[in-house]
């Protein structure tokens, strides 16, 4: 049983590209970014209704910005609490609790101004997923900072992926994912579509769980069974075995994964034949020569 | 021999008011000056960046730590030794961190002599049971700086010319028994360019100073234990490189790491390469690390294989050295007042409260004081402009 005084504080990432979900939506009309919404709502009430102390944090992932969906900036209860001063009574009738309710209003609210004001800019339609990541270890910091003196918090962070990955963003991630694992936040992904190799490495050295689920429109069956229980209690649960990650690099020449490769000891990009200069910082390696053999050529003077 | 002038010593110059620092507020706390002078200290950590200069990456370092009589002296809680050895196990397990693919190495002197504690070796569990197991050792005699040095110049010397050879000696004795004459010894580290550093515990001792002056190294004497903290955690940073180091491209494998089950029809026990020299562990294991070159099979990486001599280095532990090659911009501090009222920080969504903000010179992102720390110790990565880059 966690002590009283020990938070939990769970992050959930959504990738909520146009494209693909607008692709989505002709492809299989039964699960819709609406519907995708609701189950992750679900899951962030579950994780709320657990224990009192358990904070939620929701962001929206596109492919112009990040944006914090709950808890939102304009918002006066900021860390998670209802402080009674809003506009209108979250009274739902249906005596909810009321946290839960305003969770699911903001979001949703939130959610509606982010798709209907954001413009295109610029051609590049991925989603800024490592940009997203940042934010959120950024929110993680400041929410421990805040902390009164003896309480401790746990964090996690959920990432919904849908689009494919971006190779652009290997370097910003992997300083991600590193910065992460130094602060002993897990990071859990939850794959819709293709599987994702950034992902699967970002799990893989955090120490959390990657899934591609078979079935959309179970999403919600699987964010309760797989993702919602926290660090302490999985090792009590049977969940799905840990996936193959190919920790091969990729040469900078042709961007095929190699096996053995040679390494700049100046800039460490890798390559998979030798060449004399660095194409990355241009500097001129020494090659070894083979040495010169004199005895040769007397014994060919004989012979003639 | 010594032609370069010496640095003032301290107490060759003029009265310090220490005292005027400190200023108390309304409430006669003290409070916010003890704050600033710590977030000074911080800030001041953050802007030293080497800019655009050569780091060595591949580093082989050797850890020489004073272990004679005077490491009992109880100045440093519990004693010095003990205070060392626990922050040596910081040190190691930040260097594994900031340095990936390079060795560390450690030596004791005591008793006139050096013994090597461990091997240059590119994982950190074997150091750190040495670590904890020389807690019980007892420090008698006098340390021998001239045997500790030749001990690992012998191991330095055959290592190949584009990594970086150092030595961090931890010195708390003043005096040392040497054997042979030591300025002959510090010719050859030098020839050898072997670059030397010391981290004093007593007092400033003339042989260090030359020592570290011609090999190019550094030399403090710690004040407190803080102090001794900070100066070790410095040389956790690559240092630039010497201007003679040769570039090469350097061989390396990439294993895959195969996870087996016992269900699994194809898949055979075999012994790991790891654990030929350890006697307690259980010989074989299903999955491992298996050698693109010769096929021998290994539990944990970096490593060196034992049977083909081939580097092994998974991609995650080359990337972890990135960002000292492509360093993050320190960014602009700018008042408060300058910004449109009620804005909130662009990484961690809090309201601005503090005096100073600071922007980002590329994408004009405003953080918080906090975040800017954050960013630049452990994130390496602005968040707004990753979001900026791609609107371009």
């Amino acid at each position: 049983m966690a002590s009283e005084d020990e938070l939990n504080l769970l992050v959930i990432v959504m990738d909520v590209n146009p494209i693909w979900w607008g692709q989505q939506a002709q492809r299989e009309p039964e699960f819709t970014l609406s519907k995708c919404l609701d189950a992750v709502m679900v899951m962030g009430n579950s994780h709320m209704a657990m224990t009192t102390t358990n904070r939620l944090a929701v962001i929206a992932s596109h492919f112009q910005d990040s944006h914090f969906l709950y808890p939102c900036k304009n918002w006066t209860g900021g860390d998670g609490a209802w402080d009674g001063t809003m506009d209108e009574t979250p009274n739902c009738g249906d005596g909810k609790y009321e946290l839960l309710s305003v969770a699911n209003n903001v979001v949703a609210e939130e959610m509606k101004r982010v798709m209907s004001t954001t413009e295109m800019k610029g051609n590049s339609t991925d989603t800024l997923l490592a940009g997203s990541l940042a934010k959120a270890l950024c929110y993680i910091h400041r929410m421990t900072k805040e902390l009164e003196a003896g309480q401790e918090m746990k964090s996690r962070i959920l990432v919904i992926k849908t689009a494919e990955d971006c190779a652009r963003q290997y370097m910003n991630f992997m300083n991600v994912i590193f910065a992460a694992q130094k602060q002993n936040i897990l990071i859990d992904a939850c794959v819709l579509d293709s599987d994702s190799g950034l992902l699967q490495q970002a799990c893989d050295i955090t120490g959390g769980l990657y899934l591609k689920i078979p079935q959309k429109i179970a999403l919600a069956q699987y964010l309760l069974w797989v993702f919602l229980p926290d660090l302490e209690q999985r090792p009590q649960l049977v969940l799905p075995p840990p996936v193959h990650v190919d920790y091969r690099a990729a040469c900078f020449c042709h961007r095929n994964l190699i096996e053995i490769g040679y390494v700049c000891s100046v800039c460490l990009s890798i390559f998979c034949n030798f060449s004399p200069i660095c194409t990355t910082c241009e500097t001129a390696f020494k090659i070894q020569l083979p040495q010169m053999m004199k005895s040769k050529k007397k014994k060919l003077k004989q012979s003639i | 021999m010594d032609e370069e002038p010496e640095r003032a010593k301290r107490w060759e110059g003029g009265y310090e008011r220490t005292w005027e620092v400190l200023k108390e507020d309304e409430f006669g706390s003290l409070k916010a000056t003890v704050e600033e002078i710590l977030f000074q200290s911080k800030r001041k950590r953050a802007l030293e960046s080497h800019g655009q200069v050569r780091l060595g990456m591949m580093r082989h370092l050797y850890v020489v730590i004073d272990s004679s009589r005077t490491m009992e002296d109880m100045d440093l809680r519990p004693n010095r030794l003990k205070a060392t050895l626990k922050l040596m196990e910081a040190f190691v397990e930040e260097y594994f961190d900031q340095n990936p693919i390079s060795q560390v190495g450690l030596i004791t002197t005591k008793n006139k002599r050096a013994e090597k504690l461990t091997e240059l070796a590119g994982n950190p569990k074997k150091h750190l049971a040495a670590l904890k197991k020389a807690r019980d050792a007892a420090c008698v005699g006098e340390p021998s700086l001239y045997n500790s040095l030749n001990l690992a110049m012998q191991t330095l010397k055959h290592m190949p010319g584009h990594t970086s050879r150092e030595i961090v000696v931890i010195f708390s004795s003043l005096t040392t028994c040497d054997p042979a004459n030591i300025y002959e010894l510090i010719k050859t580290l030098k020839s050898l360019k072997i670059r030397v550093s010391v981290i004093g515990l007593s007092a400033e001792v003339r042989v260090c100073t030359v020592l570290t002056r011609e090999t190019g190294g550094t030399y403090h004497v710690c004040l407190d234990e803080s102090h001794f903290k900070e100066l070790l955690m410095f040389h956790v940073k690559p240092p630039p490189a010497n201007a003679q180091s040769e570039c090469s491209l350097i061989r390396m494998g990439f294993p895959q790491h195969t996870i087996a089950s016992v269900c699994d029809q194809d898949s055979k026990p075999s012994f790991s390469m790891s654990h030929l020299d350890s006697t307690s562990e259980v010989g074989l294991s299903l999955g491992g690390y298996f050698c693109p070159q010769c096929h021998a099979k290994h539990t944990e990486l970096p490593v060196e294989c034992k049977i083909c001599g081939l580097t092994l280095v998974s991609a995650p532990h080359l990337a972890r050295s990135f960002h000292h090659l492509f360093p993050l911009e320190a960014f602009r501090e700018t008042p408060l007042e300058e910004l449109p009222a009620d804005r909130f920080c662009h990484a961690c969504q809090g309201k601005l409260k503090d005096k100073m903000v600071f922007t980002c010179p590329f994408c004009s992102g405003v953080f918080c004081t906090e975040c800017d720390l954050f960013i630049h110790d452990s994130l390496h990565c602005c968040p707004s402009c990753i979001n900026s880059q791609h609107s371009n």
